[in-house]
């Protein structure tokens, strides 16, 4: 199969996949994978459980080799030119640790620090966040011995901190409390009027479809539908589209009788 | 439609120890190193039975009753102490049947100590333990004929038995004492103490063995063939001298441990299975604001910079991992230990002094394991590999260094031979030097997963064969490269006395300028491989 190549300079897609295709063992985790997601898009990765979402994600952003393919971010090649890629990118990886025996602040002065901001933006900065997220400005506590959502809470700020342009965010709802998602929602809607893009997995549908401005679905490591909200919803709601493409089961009504 | 009544749930043990085995079958499945492992762990519990089988079926052969009476019930008592404290210090509890896991299953309470009690005899180290104590057999049998060989059987099973319930019982109750991080971090300092100090132990308890008289071994070895510790080891010989009237006694005494056993570990088990609770250990939110966040980071000296920040982070995790904490605390006890046994002794503390550094610069060989894949954060931000590499050599070296300073200070000092103190501490950090060089390379090729485990002493299934395997090996290289320095300093004698420090750290330096240059740039290559090795679970 040919994998179109990439048009140079052209700063349209805030990131393309090409082809992307993972293996585990014996089992094709995701099976070449194409998607383009436009400068300035909300844009919502759906599936169902075990789908692909975190491995596609996680190839796109240089954490896990993929088998084939190519994936850019804002123009540049993630596994060629890792550097110009990763320094304009925030992520909130699901299933990884984080510097877990850090507090807090010291997490925040940490990724601060590694990405190369000078000291006074870092401080100044932390404690922006750490104050809107509600974190605690002097919170002494390791983020180790924090609640679940406040480790989603402290790993979006950590991705926030450099202002990038691109934020991808594996399940950054999940486990937070109604309160905080609501801030963190408000947080991503600025984030995208001011000319950011944000791409999240999720598999809430109310969520994305408040949210977003684009969603794609993908299942079994395929990708079934993406585009605009719009087009891919048409006229149903995004919960019918989405199991008729995923396949669920459709209800005769006979099952579990004896329930 | 009434709703019907549930079935009784079965009370076989057998479904546990089937569990176990597709469990471990389905470990290996598709993972060649893994295999390996297995089958090295397979061909080393079969050294230690055959080995054990010949040493205790000794005594039989030379037919010596009074050395029967003292290897059977010293060494039994032995293997006993050993099941309780090997698991804990060393190769960590098979979790594989963790509790936890049956919590939400109308089990009852009995059922799931025999089937996990079972479970537990169906493993490599109660099989080859049974096999290396039937030599306790044969020796009963030689001696007291077929009647001493069957109330041996009985009372080597019985053995076999009260070791595996005490090994579960003590690191179940262990696990329920360490509910919460702080008593758990708590706990994994002690035991580094103890573990560090096992040798020193060793070494006086071998002195004392020089100088005792064998009588009182003899005189310990049946006061403890009538404790727990030995009772069902001894019951053969009691046969063979004619003592019929101690063997119910004893196997009474064996039934009895076994019993409190079970009770305790059943008594124990019921929280275990809660799990650890994530006591809400609320924070001093809001105490104040305390400096700023790149303050509390970095402290006052260490600069600003990306380097910093990254050498400030390992510096944390080295006092507050606590298995990053209990490898310092055993290279610190052993560090201090091993040059003065031998310096009050009047000896050289030369090679000794070189041991020490080998020792400081294991505890990086799996550097990228100790905090699992919050590595991803440093390859999201994209740390050249060179960059990562040398901070956390810096971190470790910030450790290290002023140790290795005040060990040849004070092995110096107590040997009476100040004026060695220089060319000491030159071989100790040519061989720190020389370990950084192999094992940066080694821990980037080399990394493997810790199990976030609930329990500090957890290892997945293999992966205490794998730390030890890695150990050795890297110990075996030091040695190897720091070798022509030992020979230089041993040869040059007093001249070494001068130039020792100047040259043990050229050599350090350069060893370590190449180890860390091949590990950074095998990491830079290597990242993506290094973070899966180091996710658990894959």
């Amino acid at each position: 199969m040919t994998v179109p190549a990439p048009r140079e300079g052209e700063q349209a897609a805030a990131m393309s996949l090409y082809g992307l295709v993972k293996r585990f063992d014996t089992k094709l985790a995701v099976s070449e994978v194409s998607l383009e997601v436009p400068a300035g898009s909300f844009y919502g990765l759906l599936g169902p459980n075990g789908a692909g979402k975190t491995t596609t994600l996680s190839m796109a952003v240089g954490l896990l080799r993929p088998d084939a393919g190519r994936a850019f971010l804002l123009g540049y090649d993630v596994w060629a030119d890792p550097a110009a890629a990763k320094a304009r990118l925030g992520v909130l990886p699901d299933g990884v640790r984080l510097f877990d025996r850090l507090t807090g602040p010291e997490l925040l002065a940490y990724h601060g620090l590694l990405r190369g901001m000078d000291a006074a933006t870092v401080d100044q900065r932390s404690r922006e966040l750490l104050d809107v997220l509600e974190l605690g400005i002097g919170n002494r506590t390791m983020v180790v011995d924090y609640s679940a959502g406040m480790r989603k809470k402290i790993g979006l700020a950590c991705a926030l901190l450099h202002a990038p342009r691109l934020l991808v965010l594996d399940e950054p709802f999940e486990a937070v409390d109604p309160v905080s998602a609501a801030r963190i929602r408000e947080i991503l809607q600025r984030y995208v009027a001011g000319g950011g893009t944000v791409i999240f997995s999720s598999h809430v549908m109310e969520v994305v479809e408040r949210l977003c401005s684009h969603v794609a679905i993908i299942s079994d490591g395929v990708l079934r539908r993406h585009g605009t909200l719009a087009s891919v919803r048409g006229d149903r709601s995004l919960e019918e589209v989405f199991v008729q493409v995923v396949g669920g089961r459709v209800s005769t009504g006979s099952e579990l009788a004896w329930l | 439609m009434a709703l019907t009544v549930p079935q009784r749930p079965p009370v076989s043990p057998w479904p546990f120890v089937k569990l176990k085995l597709r469990l471990i079958a389905s470990g290996l499945r598709g993972r060649p190193a893994r295999i390996v492992l297995f089958v090295l762990g397979v061909v080393m519990a079969g050294f230690f039975a055959i080995g054990g089988y010949a040493v205790f079926a000794v005594p039989g052969v030379v037919d010596d009753d009074r050395v029967a009476g003292m290897l059977l019930q010293l060494g039994g008592s032995a293997l006993v102490v050993g099941w309780v404290v090997l698991p804990l210090l060393f190769f960590g509890v098979d979790e594989s049947l963790d509790p936890a896991r049956f919590a939400l299953l109308p089990l009852p309470r009995r059922t799931l100590i025999l089937g996990m009690f079972t479970a537990a005899l169906a493993g490599l180290p109660a099989l080859s333990t049974l096999a290396a104590t039937l030599g306790m057999v044969s020796t009963a049998a030689d001696l007291g004929g077929a009647g001493a060989g069957f109330a041996q059987l009985a009372g080597v099973i019985g053995g076999l038995l009260t070791c595996v319930a005490l090994s579960r019982a003590v690191t179940s109750a262990f696990a329920t004492g360490l509910r919460s991080r702080r008593s758990r971090d708590l706990a994994v300092v002690l035991f580094a103490v103890v573990a560090a100090l096992l040798g020193p132990l060793q070494l006086a308890l071998l002195a004392g063995a020089e100088r005792a008289d064998w009588d009182a071994f003899a005189v310990l070895g049946d006061v403890l063939g009538w404790t727990p510790l030995a009772a069902g080891w001894s019951v053969g010989l009691d046969v063979a001298d004619g003592r019929l009237w101690a063997v119910p006694l004893k196997l009474l005494i064996v039934a009895g441990t076994l019993a409190g056993l079970l009770w305790w570990w059943s008594a124990t088990l019921e929280s275990a299975m809660v799990g650890a609770a994530s006591s809400g250990s609320s924070g001093r939110t809001g105490a104040g604001d305390v400096g700023s966040p790149t303050g509390l980071l970095l402290g006052r000296r260490l600069p600003r910079t990306r380097f910093g920040a990254l050498v400030a982070r390992e510096v944390r995790y080295w006092w507050r991992e606590t298995r990053r904490r209990a490898a310092l605390i055993t290279f610190t006890v052993a560090g201090f230990f091993l040059p003065l046994s031998i310096t009050v002794n009047g000896g050289s503390a030369g090679p000794a002094a070189a041991f020490v550094g080998l020792i400081a610069v294991i505890a990086l060989a799996n550097q990228f394991g100790y905090e699992g894949n919050a590595y991803a954060a440093n390859m999201i931000i994209g740390v050249p590999g060179r960059t990562e590499i040398h901070s956390r050599a810096a971190a470790h070296a910030l450790f290290a260094l002023p140790l290795l300073l005040l060990i040849a200070i004070a092995a110096g000092v107590t040997g009476g031979r100040a004026e060695h103190i220089p060319g000491d501490l030159g071989l100790m950090i040519a061989t720190y030097g020389a370990g950084l060089g192999l094992v940066l390379p080694v821990s980037v090729r080399a990394a493997f997963a810790l199990p976030p485990s609930t329990s500090p002493f957890a290892m997945s299934s293999g992966g205490g064969m794998a730390k030890g395997l890695l150990t050795v090996a890297v110990m075996l290289g030091i040695v190897i490269a720091t070798a022509p320095l030992q020979i230089l300093a041993f040869l040059l004698g007093d001249i070494w006395l001068w130039i020792g420090l100047p040259v043990g750290v050229a050599f350090a330096g350069a060893a370590y300028l190449i180890g860390s240059g091949v590990a950074g740039d095998s990491l830079d290559r290597r990242m993506p491989e290094v973070l899966a090795a180091v996710t658990p679970g894959r």
